[in-house]
């Protein structure tokens, strides 16, 4: 019994994926730690979001669930993906975090003081207009990309596919996806960097 | 550099070269760059366009601060 639809060798792939980078993480490399976190936090927080209302608040929990992580690492086995792994860590994380905030208003309610009703989300203006201006970047982006190069790139992150399926469906060798979802990325990454802004503001 | 950069993001680099590739994306901010922002146009493609704004960042500092050791044993599922 399969619990998704999609084919079984992505989801093996999935596992493997990150396999080299949990093993050198867990020798004791901050840097592949670094590269799991950099990978994973946004589509962590997305889920933690989901929980949770105000950002600062998503913003600790996620800061939780890594740190939580990192202290467990040795004992992810690999039995599943280290992202499911991750997101278990944060589903945990977040209940943790509203059990703890609703025993802090119960206090709050108690010494009737403090507590603000209907001060949640806090995700500004500011925030908003620039995750819009990225999408639309990568949606301009993508709609000047040579289409075999979107083709490769929709198909990987989109679609799921490993290299492997993606050069079986586009009959080219694996060496040409590499390649094309490289050259893929490169073009949206470079249309993208007047509406980034400096690196400096996310250098790890 | 860049293109290491892509292929560690998707698993695609044995375990020798992911050594080196994160010796090198060590000692080369741009190409950390690369590797975070790579990692968004990915996201962005499924659907989440957050900005990174130091977001990692402050993971890592908070980790410093907290002195954050691995502890066999510790499980984070469990514990």
């Amino acid at each position: 019994m399969q619990s998704t639809d999609r084919p079984v060798a992505s989801r093996l792939a999935e596992k493997q994926a990150d396999a080299e980078l949990v093993r050198l993480a867990q020798g004791g490399n901050e840097r592949a730690f670094q590269a799991l976190v950099v990978k994973y936090q946004r589509r962590i927080a997305r889920h933690v979001a989901r929980y949770v209302r105000r950002a600062g608040d998503v913003e600790e929990v996620v800061q939780d669930a890594f740190i939580r992580a990192y202290r467990g690492l040795a004992s992810f086995r690999g039995d599943a993906s280290f992202y499911s792994w991750l997101y278990r860590i944060a589903t945990n994380a977040a209940f943790s975090f509203l059990k703890k905030s609703s025993t802090e208003v119960e206090a709050d309610e108690r010494s009737d003081q403090g507590f603000e009703p209907g001060v949640t989300d806090e995700q500004s203006p500011e925030r908003i207009l620039f995750a819009r201006q990225i999408g639309d970047a990568v949606e301009r982006a993508m709609a000047r990309l040579q289409p075999e190069l979107a083709e490769a790139l929709v198909l990987f992150e989109v679609e799921g596919k490993s290299y492997q399926e993606i050069a079986q469906m586009l009959g080219t060798p694996i060496g040409t996806v590499r390649t094309r979802i490289f050259r893929a990325r490169e073009f949206i990454a470079r249309r993208l960097e007047p509406v980034l802004g400096p690196a400096r503001d996310r250098r790890w | 550099m860049s293109f290491k950069a892509s292929q560690l993001l998707d698993g695609q680099l044995d375990r020798e070269e992911v050594e080196r590739a994160l010796e090198e994306l060590g000692a080369d901010p741009d190409a950390r760059d690369r590797y975070t922002v790579y990692g968004l146009v990915g996201d962005v493609l499924r659907g989440n366009p957050t900005p990174d704004d130091g977001f990692s960042r402050r993971i890592f500092e908070r980790m410093q601060r907290e002195r954050a050791r691995m502890e066999p044993g510790f499980d984070p599922l469990k514990d």
